[in-house]
């Protein structure tokens, strides 16, 4: 486990039938398996979202994740907890986390 | 108050900012161009910065610019079109936070502080457990300790309840409805019914009736275990030792031997019969002859039968409606009473009695005759 230097931007964009604007954030936290969020937006729980992002030199589209959790922050901002619902985008995630901490 | 340097090209988005910063507390450094933020900022050192995207201005490059002059300085661009892929190339560049049009106090506020103190992302290859856990989840955390400590203690409740159920006094309805005398085997009751002529061995639980012997040419009324045989004595008198066997099969008969006779026990040693007419208590010996120790006069008004407990002899008084306990080698004299409140209502008159190791249970006979005989069971408080 390590911290990056800043956190990591994300693009968030949604499901053409929720009908909502894309919108950004941080990743406070990633994992193969989710990720915590900090952002503007208002998420909601069980909602579907869909992130791109850059870790390291890999770039990442499209991962699919749903909110399992999501409340604000002191600061306003939302922290929404993150599932990643694809297993392949999953597999392609833990590989590139490993190989970004392998670098250290 | 925190000094916020502030970069917009426009005049008017620098007094829109201005006025937004300064009712959150801060007081902004305004300038038009990099040069000019930069002079100011190196004499009044603030704490952030805040520049706008758009107007002329591209803030990506200030960004890139402020972050190098200043690369412990947080900076926060404004957008002047809602632009998410532009959002997070800002981001990319080194802006901790975007702030979407429109600029609302609560929304600057919110980049503002959370740019301040921005931390990094935490990566793990592993899936990590949710820091945080929703309400419900608490919810039902705390419902299910609640839940299993009620459950344990309905659980205790109940085993006292059945323990209380256990000790009250409890009584059944018999099958017969002249019983004249009651035996403990060590396992199970047997209830004597001389209008019957039998034996009716029944369950300590439930009074069920397990097993029946019909004796063919007596009529029992009283009956007491030795280890392994059955004493028992008819209405002539007429005492006898029988085998424990389907039959009953009498082994020893004394003829006669004790008259009115109403009650049976053995002490391990001695035969003991009550004469319920003379009201008397006769020890014997077990010889041929089950000759005569002693026999005296019992205190009381009916006394109807006996029972040994294994420390000390006892007798039932219908009359009274008492059990006492008899001094053995002075039976006249009552060492303790104990009362039988279960026949307070007079209907009906106790008969038999006997000891199953922890309490006392009798047998009776409706006063009227109209109607079965009755088991009880006595309070265990009152059984000593």
């Amino acid at each position: 486990m390590t911290r990056t230097a800043s956190p990591v931007p994300v693009l968030l964009s949604f499901p053409q039938a929720s009908a909502r604007q894309d919108a950004w954030g941080r990743l406070a936290r990633l994992t193969s398996g989710g990720a915590e969020l900090s952002t503007a937006a208002r998420l909601l729980k069980d909602e579907g979202v869909v992130l791109s992002f850059d870790l390291g030199v890999e770039r990442f589209d499209g991962v699919r994740a749903r909110v399992s959790h999501a409340q604000d922050d002191d600061d306003g901002f939302r922290v929404v907890e993150l599932r990643f619902v694809d297993q392949v985008q999953r597999r392609r995630l833990a590989r590139a986390l490993t190989d970004v901490l392998a670098r250290g | 108050m925190a000094a916020i340097g502030l970069l917009a090209a426009e005049t008017g988005d620098r007094e829109d900012l201005g006025l937004l910063l300064g009712e959150l507390g801060h007081r902004a450094e305004a300038a038009g161009a990099l040069g000019q933020l930069l002079e100011a900022a190196r004499e009044r050192r603030p704490r952030a910065f805040v520049v706008v995207d758009g107007g002329g201005a591209d803030a990506e490059v200030l960004t890139r610019e402020l972050t190098r002059a200043f690369p412990l300085l947080p900076v926060v661009a404004a957008l002047k079109t809602r632009d998410a892929r532009r959002a997070v190339a800002l981001m990319r560049a080194g802006a901790a936070e975007v702030v979407a049009p429109p600029w609302t106090r609560e929304d600057l506020k919110a980049c503002v502080s959370k740019s301040l103190r921005s931390p990094g992302t935490v990566l793990s290859p592993l899936r990590l457990a949710p820091r945080r856990r929703s309400p419900l989840w608490y919810a039902l955390a705390v419902g299910s300790f609640f839940a299993a400590a009620l459950g344990t203690a309905s659980l205790g409740r109940r085993v006292r309840l059945q323990a209380a159920a256990a000790a009250r006094v409890d009584h059944w309805t018999l099958a017969v409805s002249h019983p004249a005398g009651l035996a403990f085997d060590g396992a199970d009751l047997w209830v004597v019914d001389w209008f019957t002529q039998s034996f009716y061995r029944q369950s300590r639980q439930d009074a069920r009736v397990l097993e029946v012997h019909h004796l063919t040419s007596e009529t029992p009324v009283a009956a007491a275990f030795a280890a392994d045989s059955l004493w028992t004595v008819a209405a002539d008198g007429t005492i006898a030792r029988r085998m424990r066997d389907a039959k009953l099969t009498a082994l020893q008969r004394y003829p006669k031997a004790a008259p009115n006779s109403a009650g049976l026990a053995f002490d391990g040693l001695y035969l003991w019969t009550l004469d319920q007419s003379r009201r008397t208590l006769t020890k014997r010996l077990l010889d041929e002859n089950l000759t005569t120790v002693s026999s005296r006069r019992l205190p009381g008004l009916k006394p109807v039968a006996i029972v040994w407990d294994g420390k000390a002899l006892w007798t039932l008084d219908a009359g009274d409606r008492v059990l006492r306990r008899h001094d053995l080698e002075k039976p006249e004299l009552a060492l303790e009473v104990v009362p039988l409140p279960e026949y307070g209502d007079g209907l009906y008159a106790p008969t038999g009695l006997a000891w199953d190791g922890e309490r006392f249970w009798t047998v009776a006979e409706r006063r009227d005759g109209k109607g079965p005989g009755r088991l009880y069971r006595h309070a265990a408080e009152g059984a000593r």
